[in-house]
């Protein structure tokens, strides 16, 4: 079974009076454990690609399955929970929560999946240690680098075995030495199993994946497997 | 669901601390309110203090016969007119009423009283034998006159605790004798001691002597009023009897209206459930301007915060917050405000009540002091819902996106 499946998904916006279309007729299949990279310039769709591939969103036509989940027909609650099961988010700008421990931020999805404390605070020390960051559990994100702090929000993203992890511009605020390493993290990620997924527009970065996705003005205009 | 729960908590608790200085304005209003209701629960309470022993002191089941009622809007002309009671009345009653346990006339002047080099003024009662069932006083040394003793008009008199304390000290006053504005009597007993009356004037502070000798010396044609004790479960039917035979007496025609008025303790309770409203009203209206007032600078705090924390409620929509996730942090957030708030208002109202109980014997009633935290908490999730509710609502996209 495909793990993610976008049939003829179409997301229109109505700006000032004016059709716009995001999304515009897209279908795309991503297998398990997949290293894909989705480019193109600002506007071209790439954002509402990755909220709708992250169930932030939902189209306004078309089929999306998940596991064989219909998450086109879902509501909020229900999106939220698959988000919560089946997604790990890294984001450009980290988005930890600043007055919290990174343990702590690690911990929050495990929250909301009403694990008790004990087990969250294993399964949190864990993802942490697996991005190299065991001494650092009890510093505040103010307290750590930017690479570390992407980190922290890979290990986030990690903590709860999600089925994909999507990162949004990972190494975006990050000097390049940083953008090196955490691209190495998703690198060892991939070859440990998980499936990834980079919004970029950074050649570089995208030259990390398996497959490669060009967008352009709601399109899938290329979609390159062969490496 | 604990989980969450904590982690709310854990999330409340480090919000307001880190804003101390917002916490403490925005729940300031609470804290006022919190802490005028308890206080205005302080002091009803201590009013129903005093009040109760005042009123046990009077009696429930006495009938007080008089010229005037003890509240009324009659004019002083009109009372002034009535005929004065008179001390025959008492046997007249006896005769006629089925009801009364006890009649006593009770005639009251100032006077001075001494003893060797001690003096004090105050307040004495002239009265037959039954006074003693017409007051909830006992006696706590000797004994009381009489009738034979009231008839002959001994110079005899039981006096109050308070007396016998500046008198005699702790020797034994009976068979001593005292100087009442410069007659000698003889002390045969002393009351229990008593405490104020409405917190006005000492009650142990008395001398009550027969009415034959009060007549004969101090005052031919004073002051007089009636005690009637009825039964406790009679006291209507007392009254309305009571009411008849005085009518009898005074031989008013069907037409006329009453020469004279039966009061009862009840009237004081009337009057005094009237000033209970009163103060419980007044103080009722501040705490709900004040908790309406801080209700709003609840709410509009919460706005604030929400809008700050946008981009926090899209990370936590995107990890997987559900609405009702995000609804119940906000939401406990400004409960736990105005769950500090109320604490520290009652925390304050327990420390005044432990000066105003110095002043006024009074308690801080615990069940207020629950419900009135109850309530902040109340004031919290009214005002919280509508920002939380807000919050909850956040687009995940464009929260994550909000600078």
């Amino acid at each position: 079974m495909d793990l993610i499946n976008l049939s003829d998904i179409y997301k229109i916006y109505n700006v000032g009076g004016e059709e716009v279309r995001a999304l515009d007729g897209v279908d795309l299949t991503i297998n398990s454990n997949e290293y894909l990279a989705i480019m193109g310039p600002s506007g071209s769709g790439k954002s509402t690609m990755m909220n709708m591939i992250g169930c932030l969103d939902t189209p306004s036509s078309g089929i999306y399955h998940f596991e064989g989940e219909e998450v086109h027909i879902m509501d909020d609650a229900q999106l939220a929970s698959i988000r919560n099961r089946k997604i790990g988010f890294v984001f450009q700008t980290f988005n930890l929560l600043p007055k919290a421990s990174a343990l702590h931020n690690v911990e929050i999805p495990l929250v909301y999946a009403n694990i008790k404390k004990e087990k969250r605070i294993e399964m949190a020390s864990k993802a942490l240690k697996d991005v190299g960051l065991e001494d650092r559990m009890h510093h505040k994100p103010n307290e750590l680098s930017g690479g570390q702090r992407q980190r922290v929000a890979i290990a986030r993203a990690l903590v709860n075995n999600p089925s994909i992890i999507l990162a949004d511009e990972p190494t975006g605020n990050l000097d390049s030495k940083s953008g090196h390493e955490i691209m190495g993290i998703f690198d060892h990620l991939h070859s440990k199993g998980n499936t990834i997924i980079l919004v970029t527009h950074e050649d570089d970065i995208a030259k990390h994946a398996k497959r490669t996705i060009r967008l352009f003005d709601g399109k899938i205009v290329e979609d390159n497997k062969g490496k | 669901m604990v989980s969450l729960f904590f982690e709310n908590l854990k999330i409340s608790l480090g919000a307001v601390f880190a804003n101390k200085t917002r916490s403490i304005l925005t729940a300031l209003g609470i804290v006022i309110g919190v802490l005028s209701v308890t206080l205005m629960g302080t002091l009803i309470s201590g009013l129903d203090r005093s009040f109760e022993s005042s009123m046990s002191w009077l009696g429930k089941d006495i009938l007080y016969i008089s010229r005037y009622e003890w509240f009324s809007d009659m004019d002083w002309w009109e009372v002034r007119n009535r005929p004065r009671m008179r001390p025959d009345y008492v046997d007249k009653i006896r005769q006629r009423s089925k009801y009364a346990l006890a009649v006593c006339p009770v005639m009251q002047r100032g006077a001075s009283l001494s003893y060797e080099d001690k003096e004090t003024r105050t307040e004495i009662f002239g009265t037959n034998e039954d006074y003693m069932e017409t007051i909830s006083t006992d006696i706590d040394e000797g004994r009381f006159f009489t009738e034979s003793e009231d008839r002959a008009g001994s110079r005899v008199t039981v006096i109050g605790y308070g007396i016998k304390e500046a008198f005699f000290g702790d020797k034994n006053p009976i068979g001593k004798y005292i100087k009442i504005d410069n007659v000698r009597f003889r002390v045969i007993g002393v009351l229990e001691k008593q405490g104020k009356f409405l917190g006005l004037f000492s009650v142990d502070k008395q001398a009550v002597l027969p009415l034959g000798a009060f007549k004969r010396i101090f005052s031919k044609r004073g002051w007089m009023r009636l005690s009637v004790k009825v039964p406790e479960d009679k006291i209507s039917e007392g009254l309305d009897e009571i009411s008849g035979i005085m009518r009898i007496i005074r031989k008013l025609k069907p037409s006329e209206k009453n020469d004279f008025a039966i009061n009862q303790t009840k009237a004081f309770e009337t009057q005094y459930n009237r000033l209970k409203i009163a103060i419980g009203g007044t103080g009722f209206f501040i705490t709900l301007l004040s908790l309406v007032v801080g209700g709003i600078g609840i709410m509009n705090i919460m706005f604030v915060t929400v809008k700050e924390r946008t981009r926090e409620i899209g990370v936590r929509k995107a990890i997987g917050a559900t609405n009702g996730m995000i609804l119940s942090q906000f939401l406990m957030e400004a409960v736990t405000i105005c769950l500090f708030a109320g604490l520290v208002g009652l925390l304050f109202a327990y420390v005044s009540s432990i000066f105003i109980n110095k002043i006024f014997p009074s308690t801080l009633p615990i069940g207020l002091s629950i419900f009135s935290v109850m309530m902040s908490m109340v004031v919290g999730v009214v005002s919280g819902f509508i920002p939380a509710y807000k919050a909850s609502k956040l687009d995940p996209i464009d929260s994550l996106r909000y600078e």
